[in-house]
């Protein structure tokens, strides 16, 4: 479960990291990100990609960093074939994204 | 200055790169496969197909060990060396083993196997001799037929032109960020590059990380004269010093008994409380200069080194151990050597590397492809190709599509050739090669997208004959895989299926192409030059 939570919190940032570009934001909601917008969707990632670097790390030592590089990869490759091919698909991705964090997150705060 | 020193740097990650290309890709493909080595040797040996690791398999290996014993002293006492091979999550055989009389002048008589399975102790068919994932992982830094020094040095100035380009590639991509999450579909050149700036970009560390530990684990064969200027007997006397199980005994013929295996046991047993073993091997066993070793898993360490006790099989006592503290640059060499060997992986890891070295295939093809595109843009109306676009243009065909066509080539050669025929593996090399050669010398004389068209519907019926030649030939299908989750057979046979449908929308593609009325387009124009020039 603690994978999960690191990939998503590593996938959460790099679409963040995307939503804060313009063009991306406009193919997803068809509208164009303010300012300020663009600097929460920056604020959020750089939170978000540490936070999974450092669960990561403090997981699995050295080896957490080769994981967390191979959830940069993973990342990266599936929000390009979405904003790429399945633009429309991204805001549904993101909710998925978003529980998964939440109950991978719950899941290790209980148990 | 600026652009001068762009225009520079963008000429040297151009020909850099494909200067080395088509060898590259060969290393990035075997060496892709190569993550997942036992898991091919396993689909390439059927009759250890139902086996799997007992959950309680650290526990057994004590039991496992002095039966091993027991049976190699019964059955081959006169050998020169013996070994257990214990089971593994990914090997789930125990292995029993012992050299085979050497024949006249070698050093080596070659290893006779008696495998067993580690839930009942029954001992198992003999599976067919193949070279399975150790062939794919030989070909990534020995090459083949030729000399292993002299490849490895081919392969590390591959490995270094790599580098540079790696590097300089970094340095031309200005929208590096920007363009992080873009592939522009259907605009001729733009898509090429976007695909090469993708897949270079999204697996960047691990393409740089395995370029720069690829130069690191051979930098001793690259770079000797330290070691050699401080050592009287050099090298190997460098890894003799940092290596304190390396010692070697000269073999006697003087008869004594073995020691008691109890007593060994309990030493390593003491030293490593909680080890998982993976071999036991004893050297002139009932012999004066019997001498027992030991080694056992790093586990999920970044170490590649394997923890290593050596005893005296005759007395039992400990003659050297494996450093538990690494000096720090023992530790910066061991863990580099580690990270790309990638022994270390679990399942989740060893599938995030093969998809990083997938990436790097797409790298090195779509910088390739991209190069012959952008001179046949750049050509007039009636202009001849030269030798030069010819020449890449054939090898990036053999290369690219002959490469997974001989990878199939080999797997339906392991099923399709009789069990007992000899030097069986090294059939299925051959069949790797003639089939690689056959698509070479294809691309030799055509070489233009029917050629592509054609080879891809090729390659798409081989990636599928694999999973169904090995459903019909053995026991099991990606069916029964599934049923029974045998995930490693599962995933090799859904991996042919998916390469399969990757090479039917690639045709689909081609075909589309091909059909698409010559508008008077650039890039029309140019498919209209390359069908001229075949006429011609």
């Amino acid at each position: 479960m603690i994978e999960l939570l690191q990939f998503s919190l590593c996938l959460l940032a790099f679409n963040c990291f995307a939503l804060a570009k313009f063009n991306h934001y406009r193919d997803v909601f068809k509208t164009r990100p303010s300012q300020q917008q663009s600097q929460w969707f920056l604020i959020s990632a750089w939170i978000s990609i540490l936070l999974s670097l450092l669960l990561c790390i403090v997981e699995h030592q050295g080896y957490g960093g080769l994981l967390f590089c191979g959830y940069m990869a993973l990342s990266v490759l599936l929000l390009m074939i979405f904003y790429s091919f399945k633009a429309a698909w991204v805001k549904y991705m993101s909710a998925v994204n978003v529980i998964l964090l939440v109950i991978s997150g719950s899941y290790i705060a209980i148990y | 200055m600026k652009e001068s020193f762009f225009r520079s740097m963008t000429w040297m990650h151009t020909w850099v790169g494909l200067l080395v290309c088509w060898l590259l890709y060969l290393v990035f493909f075997a060496g892709t496969i190569s993550f997942f080595r036992d898991e091919v040797t396993l689909w390439n040996q059927p009759a250890l197909h139902s086996l799997q690791a007992p959950q309680e398999r650290i526990a057994l290996q004590r039991e496992q060990i002095i039966a091993g014993v027991d049976y190699l002293k019964a059955t081959a006492p006169e050998s020169g060396r013996w070994g257990i091979y214990l089971p593994t999550e990914r090997e789930p055989q125990l292995n029993y083993a012992f050299e085979k009389p050497r024949p006249e002048g070698r050093r080596f008589g070659g290893w006779q196997d008696y495998y067993i399975n580690p839930k009942t102790g029954e001992s198992l068919q003999q599976p067919r001799e193949t070279k399975g994932g150790n062939f794919f992982y030989r070909l990534h830094f020995d090459l083949h037929y030729i000399d292993v020094r002299t490849a490895r040095w081919i392969v590390c100035f591959a490995s270094l032109f790599m580098l540079v380009a790696l590097i300089s590639g970094v340095v031309i991509h200005k929208r590096i960020f920007k363009d992080m999450f873009s592939f522009r579909k259907n605009k001729g050149s733009r898509s090429w590059l976007d695909g090469h700036n993708v897949s270079s970009v999204l697996a960047l560390p691990f393409h740089i990380m395995i370029t720069y530990t690829g130069l690191i684990t051979l930098i001793f064969m690259l770079f000797p004269y330290p070691a050699m200027t401080a050592y009287d007997d050099g090298i190997r006397g460098f890894f003799n010093d940092v290596t304190p199980t390396n010692v070697r005994t000269k073999s006697s013929d003087v008869p004594a008994p073995l020691t008691a295996i109890d007593n060994v046991l309990d030493q390593i047993y003491t030293n490593w409380p909680n080890a998982d073993l993976t071999r036991f091997s004893i050297k002139d066993p009932n012999k004066a200069s019997a001498t027992i070793t030991v080694r056992a898993s790093t586990g999920t360490l970044v170490r590649d080194q394997t923890p290593t006790m050596l005893f005296n099989g005759v007395d039992g006592s400990l003659i050297a151990k494996s450093v538990d503290e690494y000096s720090s640059t023992e530790v910066f060499y061991d863990s580099l050597t580690a990270l790309h060997t990638g022994r270390l992986a679990n399942p989740l890891l060893r599938w995030l590397y093969f998809l990083c070295g997938v990436a790097g295939c797409i790298m090195i093809a779509t910088g390739c492809i991209m190069w012959a595109k952008r001179i046949r843009e750049r050509m007039k109306k009636d202009q001849k190709a030269s030798f030069g676009l010819k020449l890449v243009e054939g090898l990036n065909l053999a290369t690219l599509m002959g490469l997974p066509l001989a990878t199939c080539a080999f797997f339906i050669a392991n099923r399709l050739l009789p069990v007992g025929i000899t030097q069986r593996a090294d059939k299925e090399i051959l069949a790797f090669f003639i089939t690689w050669l056959a698509v070479a010398l294809f691309s030799l004389f055509k070489r233009a997208k029917m050629q592509w068209y054609l080879l891809a519907w090729v390659n798409a019926v081989a990636c599928v004959s694999v999973p169904l030649i090995n459903a019909l030939t053995t026991k099991g299908s990606i069916v029964s895989y599934l049923l029974n989750s045998q995930w490693a057979l599962f995933s090799f046979d859904l991996v042919c299926l998916v390469c399969a449908l990757l090479f039917v929308l690639q045709a689909k593609k081609l075909r589309t192409q091909l059909n698409s009325p010559a508008a008077n387009t650039r890039s029309n124009r140019v498919n209209k030059n390359s069908l001229v020039e075949q006429k011609g």
